[in-house]
């Protein structure tokens, strides 16, 4: 059965009112970013000892959600599993916003805004990955663009080809944020694991991400979607969780069992906020309740548990993106190994960071930019589908469904 | 070949051998370098500090830098700028007479990860050693800050308005600095503000020299005293030593 794509009818109240509250949230996120670059980013949580506070957390949050939702549209042009055609368009559409989300993140938090724009294309530095990563995020949001195009055409044939490279991509892409941490020298970030961990991570919080935006869209446009559809990809989720936490396991094994790093395994596991984020937000909320929830059998069946626990994997990753940045600035560096340091005119030591209102509603603002154009992508394009089943045998008189007469 | 064919041939190699260029000189330009003399780009700057000399309680370094250099000063610790700054160690193990303070400033390491990391080439090492950052590029990333081992890099976080040394211009908000070494100085023959103010009160804990020349100063007082820098194990090839450390 050939799958028909539509543009939303967008005439509703609750439409004009969910484009208008997103489009506050950008107008106010925008003005905020604007005072913040006139006054300077101490009106941010951020200090000389945590110079990179929660856009950046958000940033690599958007990235990871980027390239996790562009593998449900890979399900379907790589893995040609055809039942998940309905949601290759709006899984592609999503990616590149989310992309988009995790550049804009990282514009609005320089210090010279202004500069951005200009000198990392005029003065590139081929060995930084400041410099490699944002032509990764580029090319990959230009092959989402021409994926997109491809679909929206019905340039089917040129489906495998582009979400295969998409995919590879979205490979490169995480593996280079992951690295921005990953290769560097602080006792707490320095990890060859980090750029696989980052794209396992991206993996459960895009497929999450996608089975919450596929079941709340088709219940809000009154469209059917087969519950069998949404189980599998929870089964995928929770395949995902299961390497999720192999990393976590191996990352502070190693960190606990080596004596040199013993000391700052110990300050990211039981000292500080982050530890709560850590255990509560992504351990305990944001793996093991929803694996529970994917494992067993009646509400691993059941289309609104796996929601829920697609909703507790969105929040548990953003904490695991959470404790990547901020502990491994919160410690101390490691100058004088076996010495304590005492700061006499400045901060030295264990720091901390609070996020501030400002930063909040620069996060807000994002969000409300892409909403605003994911909305609007939805009423300007054909993305969404009349409806999504999947195509059984006719001759299987148990689980048929289309209501068509068995021959 | 028909006209449409050749048209998109021809635009599309354009296209292509445009793009290629643009990538080459990009990908081959290298850091930019001070217009130092041929002479200037044999030399190695580094320094010495000799904390055996240095007195625990004295500020004058740290005082003179901030007033050569304009480095901001904000009374709230989080965003205060310091290009050098005095620390005390306290051993944990409880070993005896281990306490000490240490100067810490930018090592100017010969293999800077600042440098490496900065996306737009402002942070960069000059051909004599010293790593420095150019105030007009700088975007504000602080990736800089993040890759510094020696947590060695500050940011302006607010603007400020003092400007003791109308000879030098005070940086903006939005950037990101650390010890220049006073290059300024250096590149008029004269001692770093720090190395000049210690030598004022007669301490001279503080040297500055060429370690390319085996005849200078701190050659000389390298070659004939233990000296440690701080985690060299990085591999960043630090300039900054230290005698009693």
């Amino acid at each position: 059965m050939e799958t028909r794509f539509e543009k939303i009818d967008g005439t509703s109240a609750q439409y004009y009112l969910a484009l208008s509250v997103l489009a506050a949230l950008a107008v106010a996120g925008f003005a905020c970013t604007l005072w913040v670059s006139q006054q300077g980013l101490w009106r941010t949580g951020m200090n000389n000892r945590v110079p990179w506070g929660v856009q950046i957390v958000m940033a690599i949050y958007y990235i990871g959600l980027s390239a996790g939702s562009l593998v449900i549209s890979g399900l379907y042009g790589v893995f040609g599993k055809v039942e998940y055609k309905p949601f290759a368009r709006i899984a592609v559409y999503a990616a590149m916003l989310l992309l988009i989300a995790g550049l804009l993140s990282i514009a609005t938090d320089q210090g010279r805004i202004d500069r951005f724009f200009v000198q990392p294309f005029v003065h590139l530095n081929p060995r930084s990955l400041f410099s490699i990563n944002p032509a990764l995020y580029v090319g990959y949001i230009l092959i989402c663009m021409v994926y997109l195009w491809a679909l929206l055409t019905e340039r089917s044939w040129l489906a495998p080809g582009l979400a295969t490279l998409a995919l590879a991509w979205a490979v490169g892409v995480h593996s280079g944020t992951g690295a921005i941490f990953g290769f560097n020298a602080r006792m707490l970030y320095e990890s060859p694991l980090l750029p696989a961990s980052f794209v396992v991570a991206a993996m459960a919080s895009g497929t999450a991400l996608m089975i919450v935006l596929i079941v709340a869209l088709f219940k809000l446009t009154k469209r059917h979607v087969d519950d069998d559809l949404v189980l599998w990809l929870g089964r995928f989720l929770r395949a995902c969780l299961l390497v999720v936490l192999y990393f976590m396991v191996a990352e502070n094994a190693f960190r606990l069992y080596v004596v040199q790093g013993r000391e700052a395994g110990l300050y990211y596991l039981f000292e500080g906020f982050h530890s709560t984020v850590f255990w509560g937000g992504l351990i305990f909320l944001g793996c093991c309740v929803p694996l529970l929830i994917l494992f067993n059998r009646r509400t691993g069946g059941s289309v609104r548990w796996v929601v829920f626990a697609s909703v507790l994997v969105i929040g548990g990753v953003l904490c695991e993106r959470y404790v990547i940045v901020l502990p491994g600035l919160t410690y101390s560096p490691d100058l004088f190994p076996g010495m304590q340091v005492v700061g006499l005119r400045s901060q030295e030591g264990i720091t901390s960071y609070s996020i501030s209102v400002v930063e909040v509603f620069q996060v807000l603002g994002v969000l409300g930019t892409i909403g605003f154009l994911f909305l609007w992508g939805l009423k300007a394009f054909r993305l969404m589908p009349t409806e999504a089943r999947i195509d059984r045998p006719q001759a299987n008189f148990g689980r048929g469904f289309s209501g068509q007469a068995a021959r | 070949m028909d006209r449409r064919d050749f048209l998109k041939t021809a635009g599309g190699g354009l296209l292509l051998g445009g793009s290629c260029a643009y990538a080459f000189r990009l990908l081959t330009a290298s850091g930019t370098a001070t217009p130092a003399t041929a002479a200037a780009s044999k030399r190695r700057w580094g320094m010495l500090i000799d904390l055996n000399k240095c007195r625990p309680d004295c500020t004058v370094c740290l005082e003179a830098c901030r007033e050569e250099n304009n480095v901001a000063h904000h009374t709230d610790e989080r965003w205060d700028v310091h290009w050098i700054r005095k620390v005390a160690l306290h051993d944990t193990s409880g070993r005896p007479g281990v306490d000490k303070r240490v100067l810490l400033l930018c090592n100017h390491c010969d293999e800077p990860p600042c440098a490496q990391v900065c996306p737009v080439q402002a942070t960069y090492k000059r051909d004599d050693g010293i790593v420095i950052v150019d105030p007009h590029r700088c975007i504000g990333c602080r990736y800089c800050m993040i890759a510094c081992p020696y947590d060695a890099r500050v940011f302006d976080f607010k603007e400020s308005d003092d400007w003791p040394n109308k000879d030098l211009p005070k940086r903006s908000h939005g950037v990101a600095e650390a010890c220049t070494l006073c290059a300024h100085r250096l590149d008029r023959s004269e001692k770093p503000a720090c190395v000049e103010a210690c030598d004022k009160i007669n301490v001279g804990a503080l040297l500055v020299g060429d370690l390319n020349d085996p005849d200078s100063e701190i050659s000389r007082v390298i070659s004939s005293n233990s000296v440690k820098r701080i985690r060299e194990d990085l591999g960043t090839k630090p300039k900054v030593c230290y005698i009693g450390l």
